[in-house]
This record gives structure tokens, sequence and C-alpha cells, in this order.
């Protein structure tokens, strides 16, 4: 019988164990991978590295958030306009709401039950009540929002705002707008640092910059591939999808400078690493297939099949236990 | 009074910045044919990025850079002044017989995509001879919501599909089944 947390406590717990016996035992890494083409979501046991479920999630998926601690997730599909509200461990559809526009990424604010949701097409935000999806407030960013998130902490919720060059900072708590900070060109991804600071993937100038999002100062930027598309960070590197590369350009997050380059399948999209940070998981819209990195070694140590045009545009992993 | 925002739509479409804005949805497509030919023979005539003639649309190819990274390539359609098509590339193998390029400039009248990019691969067959493969990933033309019929995913679709195909059939037709 594996462990599974349930409360708060047992999960501070939990980790408190963890770090103390070193390698977690009992406790796997899920990937919830939206198939765009497919129309469906494939359920990726990380350890096992097989696919044990398939999820119909109609309207062509591309935005995902998976949030243990509300123990849900979120699709958005884009082509119906349709966001949904699953179960996480029985992966059942629970709540769905249709809007107009653009909707296409996706972020969960776990502490405040909030869920914020970009409209590509009309420079806004949605913010949505995680338990019933309603309507509650829109925010106003620049010109094609994608990529959002809200910061380890909890306070910044931060937007990619892709035609305007930009990156917007919100206050995740009273949702106004602290910041507008141009960045490199055309930002899609974007990603929190565990430390806190914000970056995004500039698919025009192929670079990802690093943000400030208390000042709203730009610290840095490192060089990437072509087309950057989404960020994930592990042991104090940043690692970033290159559309056109077909690969994982690997940087220092303190200095920026270059690690190395990693292959990995055709046109890679969302990326996300496992909660005890040894693992990355890149989703190939092209090939179909998921890439797992070893964060240590940047050697790619498993390929697992998956519906087809996987995008996984969102934060996608979790060490929670669906069934079967 | 509704030809106004007609007017305004065709401008913009052509304004360079709105060149990089796309659907909601990237379509993929992939179509392939298998030739008696060998793939040494297959890739020699079109494993040369400056060289389109193999395809019946293409009427002429010029560019730079011959096959290296970031060379160019403008075909021209049909005719003498027909319409172009720009294209980079940005991939190129020959031990792995494969190129991979993207569209730089097309005019969605031309062919109703965005944001395209292709792959053009030969591999051996059991018996000998090749199988050709070619890729492609894009958006549809319209890039903002509520695309007329003309320029839907369905179009974009239907439109590289003929292009392929056609390319795939003269390419069988010059190797043999």
């Amino acid at each position: 019988m594996r462990w599974k947390p349930s409360s708060a406590n047992r999960t501070v717990l939990f980790c408190l164990l963890a770090a103390l016996l070193g390698p977690r035992e009992g406790v796997a890494d899920y990937a919830y991978v939206t198939n765009q083409s497919s129309s469906d979501l494939s359920v990726i046991d990380l350890e096992r590295m097989k696919e044990i479920r398939r999820i119909p999630v109609p309207g062509m998926p591309a935005g995902v958030a998976v949030s243990q601690k509300l123990g849900a997730f979120f699709t958005v599909s884009p082509d119906s306009k349709t966001i949904r509200r699953f179960g996480l461990a029985d992966a059942n559809p629970q709540v769905e709401r249709q809007l107009d526009g653009g909707p296409i990424g996706i972020a969960v604010d776990d502490r405040r039950r909030r869920i914020f949701v970009s409209d590509w097409y009309n420079a806004r935000v949605w913010v949505l009540a995680a338990d019933d999806l309603s309507l509650t407030a829109t925010l106003n960013t620049g010109s094609a929002p994608a990529g959002l998130a809200i910061s380890p902490d909890g306070r910044w919720l931060a937007t990619a705002d892709r035609d305007s060059h930009q990156m917007s900072i919100f206050d995740a708590d009273t949702l106004a707008l602290r910041h507008r900070i141009t960045v490199g060109e055309r930002p899609f991804g974007l990603a929190f640092a565990p430390d806190g600071r914000v970056f995004s993937a500039d698919v025009g100038s192929n670079t990802v910059t690093a943000v400030d999002p208390e000042s709203g100062r730009v610290l840095g930027r490192a060089k990437t591939g072509e087309r950057p598309y989404g960020i994930a960070f592990a042991t104090d590197r940043g690692f970033v999808t290159n559309q056109y590369g077909d690969s994982v350009t690997v940087f220092d997050a303190r200095t920026y400078a270059e690690v190395g380059v990693i292959d990995v399948g055709g046109y890679p999209e969302g990326i996300d690493t496992t909660a005890d940070g040894a693992r990355i998981a890149v989703a190939n819209w092209d090939t179909n297939t998921l890439s797992i990195i070893d964060a240590k070694s940047l050697e790619v140590v498993g390929e697992i099949a998956t519906g087809d045009g996987p995008r996984a545009f969102g934060l996608f992993l979790t060490t929670d236990m669906p069934k079967e | 009074m509704r030809r106004l925002p007609t007017i305004l739509l065709t401008f913009l479409l052509f304004l360079p910045a709105i060149a990089f804005a796309h659907g909601p949805t990237r379509q993929k497509l992939s179509l392939a044919v298998d030739v008696k030919a060998a793939p040494a023979e297959v890739w020699a005539v079109i494993g040369n990025f400056q060289d389109m003639s193999w395809h019946p649309a293409v009427f002429k190819s010029t560019g730079t850079g011959d096959n290296a990274i970031d060379a160019t390539r403008v075909l021209t359609l049909g005719k003498e002044g027909g319409p172009t098509i720009s294209e980079q590339l940005y991939k190129y193998d020959a031990t792995k017989m494969t190129y991979s390029y993207r569209i730089t400039e097309v005019d969605v009248a031309v062919l109703p995509v965005t944001n395209y990019s292709s792959h053009l691969t030969v591999t051996p067959t059991a018996s000998g001879g090749s199988h050709i493969e070619w890729r492609g990933a894009f958006y549809r033309g319209y890039p903002n919501n509520d695309p007329p019929e003309n320029l839907n995913d369905a179009a974009a679709i239907a439109a590289v599909t003929a292009v392929y195909k056609a390319g795939l059939d003269a390419l069988e037709a010059k190797f043999g089944k």
C-alpha cells in the first residue's frame, strides 16, 4: 500500500521524513499530459515509465494545471474554449465552463482557490473560482497573453504577454497590476524558479529573460536554441524546450551561462520538474512522446508514448496517486 | 458600411507584427510514399535545399547559403512572375538524409498557413527502396478568432496536403512504385 498524503500536516511530516530518509520510497511521480491532436489526456506513471490512463478531453486541449492541494487538475481546450476541472485521484470530470475569446494558458493559486486563464485574443486574464469555475474577475494584460504562473510563495501572478514583448506582474492577493516589464521578443512560456525569480522563454529572440517580480527589474538573460517554449528548474539549473531544435537547453540559473544541450523528441513543448527535483519531463508534440531527463547527469533516461500532439502547457507533474 | 472593416482587416493582415500571431491550435501533417529507387538515388534529387525542381508546382528556386543552416530560398510557383514562398533551412543532415525548413514569408492567399515548419526525410525500406516522408507543422492562415472558411484549420490542412501529395506523386512517378 502506498502512502498517500491527505492533509497539509501529513505532507509536512512526510517531507521531513523524506528529507531524513533520502531517496523517496513509495511515492511515484505522475504526469498529466494534454494531447491536443487526439483531444485527450495521458496519465503517465514516471516510475514505471508508462501511460496508465487515457481520459477524453474534447476541444483539443493545450493548457493544463495540476494541483495536489486541491486534489484536482484543470485543462484548457482552445478550440471549444472550454475549461474543465477533473478529480486528481479518479480523473473524473467535475465541472466545465465555456468562455469566449481565446483561452490558452492556466495556473492555479491553491492558497486562494483561484484559477487564472489567459485570453490569447483579448489581452486579459480570467480569474475563476477553483471550485465551480465561476468567473470572479478579469485582469488586463499586454497583447496575446500565453503562459502564466504563480510564484512559489504565492505573492505574484506573472503573465507572458507575447505580442507586447513583456511580462505583467500582478499582486496575487489583491490582483492589482504591479509591473509591466519588457523582456525578449515574443515571450510565450513562463516559469518561476524556486528562489522566486520569474523567467520568460522568448520565442522571437531565442532567449530566456530573468525578472525580479518584486522590483520589476530584468536580472539577466540566457541564450537558448531555436524557438524556446517552456522552462523548468532543478538543482540551480534552468531547462528550456527548443521547439525548432528538438532539444532542451540547460543553463546555470545563477550565471545564465549555458551548461549543455540535450536532444529530445520532435517539437518539445511543455516541461516540468518532479517534486524531488531529480527528473525533468518534456512533452514532444511532433513525436508523441514524453522524454524523461535526469536533472543531474542531463541524460534522457526514458521516453514514453503519449496520445497525439502532446502539449502539456503548464505545470503537469504531481506525486499524488491516481487510480488505474 | 460593412466594407470598411474588411479593408482594415486586410491591411492588418499584412502588417509585419501580425505575421507572428497565430490561431489557437497547431496542426500537424505527415504524408509518405515508398518508391523503388535506393535512398542515395532519391536523396541526390531531393536533398539539395537549393533545388526544388522535383516538385511540379515549383517553377523556379533561387537562394543563398547552399545547404548550410540559415540558407534561404525563394520558390516561384507556376510560371515566371508567379506567387512566391520564402523559406529558410534550420536543420540539415545528409547522413540521416533529412532536412528541416520553415516558411519566412508567404501570402495566405497562396498558402493559407502561418508559422509553418517542415521536414523532408528519406529512409531505407526492407526491400532496398526508399521511404520518403514529408511532415509539416503549421497554424491556420487566419490568426484571430472565428476564421473565415478559406483561412480556417481545415483549409490549412487541405492546402498543405495538396502540396505534399503533388510532390510525393511526382517522386513516385520518377522513382517507381
